[in-house]
């Protein structure tokens, strides 16, 4: 498992069992990026109604951008805003008009599983958008300031952003991010180098363009009021032209990858570092071995079998 | 056979060699606290016990000290760190052997100071192992510990490579 999946995976687990047997329930799980789930059933005597609502970190951010709008046009009128306090969306869902059609049904519930993802995808969408309309004009030759889209700020987590702008031939993302620790940073800049790198194969030259920065925002953002000036602080730009958007499939995939890559990167610094720490295991280990062998034998008596003859190793 | 590169040879043969030199102890009280029978190298508290310490110098990154004295030796290892990686590979690699010093009976809890790690061998330890093994512990450690530390700098670099390059080929499609 290389990729990180964009669905949650506790949700369509708990969906599919509950259209097997339904039963009271009240569940709370999370998600990447501080996400929190309640998946809970209102009335205790129709257990076939259930509630999921959804708290973001970044809501009052994402609802400005047209989240509310995209998450409707994924889950029609049973989205709705404010249900439940302390969450910011609830999709109320009726075990009993889910499609009996198989792949309809997992069709429906896949699209319930990948509820912060759509909610996430609404400033990708709204700078894809941004980006057709800037398509036509042309590049102004008076140096008059090239046009581009408004820049997108997503505070998603603490300390955390994902800054989106679009331009005449592309829309930028960037992705700041803090490591937290001396390792993290080193191998974050390991995995970060190897991300510029990789692009260049000739393999993958129709991936988004990668370049990484740490300390230095990069220029679209260095006049923000509030950026954290530390070296913990590493910036990854992507690139992405319009190829990476040319229809709603690619640009689904496209948005489902790239919102996932903070969480892509971290994860593989993590799952390096448990790869080190077992590694170190079995080598100490080793090491131990080879100290006992310098311990002296101790002089055995002799050892004899459960009939009284004696015993002896040759 | 293992294939050593020309200068690891020399360095290792001529630490080993210094090594079982230093290794002659004998059970010494402390001159100066009756009844206390103290590793003298560590209390350096009578200089005349204290015998002259050895720097084995393969390059400017990795060396060895010998500090002998008459019941107990310390020999200090600073490994090669080449670059950020190696560092804090080697950091980690040594401060998970050194919490773990209980069972290294040799090995000392906190490095000296310019050395990334450090061995305390004192005389009740060479009358109970055996003393030529002791020194082949730490030969090997020295070789291994090198090649340990490469070989984990290099599969971060794969997983790195394999991980981007996952991750960028998923936008082709």
């Amino acid at each position: 498992m290389i990729l990180l999946e964009p669905e949650n995976v506790i949700i369509k687990k708990v969906v599919n069992e509950k259209l097997q047997k339904p039963t009271s329930l009240d569940q709370t799980f999370v998600d990447f990026d501080g996400v929190r789930y309640h998946m809970w059933t209102p009335n205790s005597k129709s257990k076939n109604e259930i509630i999921l609502s959804m708290s973001v970190a970044c809501w009052s951010e994402l609802e400005a951008y047209g989240a509310f709008q995209v998450l409707q046009q994924h889950y029609g009128s049973d989205v709705q805003k404010g249900v439940e306090p302390g969450y910011d969306v609830s999709i109320s869902v009726d075990l009993n008009t889910i499609p009996q059609d198989l792949e309809q049904r997992n069709q429906y519930i896949n699209n319930l599983s990948l509820l912060k993802r759509n909610a996430m995808s609404a400033p990708f969408l709204q700078a894809f958008q941004t980006q057709k309309q800037l398509e036509g004009t042309d590049i102004p030759t008076d140096g008059s300031p090239i046009p581009q889209g408004p820049l997108l700020e997503l505070h998603y987590r603490n300390q955390e952003a994902i800054y989106i702008q679009a331009g005449i031939d592309r829309v930028t993302v960037i992705f700041s991010t803090v490591f937290q620790e001396e390792t993290d940073k080193i191998f974050g800049r390991v995995f970060l180098q190897e991300f510029v790198d990789a692009r260049k194969l000739p393999s993958i030259q129709t991936a988004p363009q990668v370049l990484y920065s740490t300390r230095e925002p990069p220029l679209e953002i260095r006049h923000l009021p509030n950026l954290i000036k530390s070296d913990d602080v590493g910036y990854v730009t992507f690139v992405l032209f319009p190829r990476h958007f040319a229809n709603e499939h690619i640009a689904a995939s496209t948005i489902s990858r790239i919102q996932l890559f903070r969480n892509y990167l971290h994860y593989h610094i993590k799952c390096s570092k448990a790869y080190m720490h077992s590694r170190m295991r079995t080598r100490v280990a080793d090491f131990l071995k080879i100290l006992n062998r310098a311990k002296l034998d101790k002089n055995e008596s002799e050892r004899k079998t459960i009939t009284g003859r004696t015993f002896r190793s040759r | 056979m293992r294939i050593f590169s020309n200068t690891l040879r020399p360095y290792l043969g001529t630490v080993r060699a210094s090594l079982t030199a230093a290794l002659n102890l004998e059970n010494f009280s402390s001159q100066i606290v009756e009844r206390h029978n103290k590793p003298e190298i560590e209390s350096k508290k009578s200089r005349e016990l204290i015998l002259q310490p050895l720097l084995i110098t393969r390059t400017a990154l990795e060396k060895v000290l010998i500090e002998p004295s008459v019941n107990s030796v310390r020999l200090s290892i600073k490994i090669k760190q080449a670059d950020e990686i190696e560092r804090i590979l080697a950091h980690k690699f040594t401060r998970f052997m050194m919490m773990r010093a209980e069972g290294f009976v040799v090995l000392r809890r906190k490095a000296i100071e310019g050395y990334d790690i450090s061995f305390l061998i004192t005389n009740q330890q060479t009358e109970k192992l055996l003393k030529h093994k002791i020194v082949d512990f730490i030969i090997q450690f020295m070789e291994d510990v090198d090649k340990e530390i490469s070989e984990m700098k290099l599969s971060l670099n794969a997983r790195a490579r394999i991980v981007a390059e996952t991750y960028l080929t998923s936008f082709g499609n």
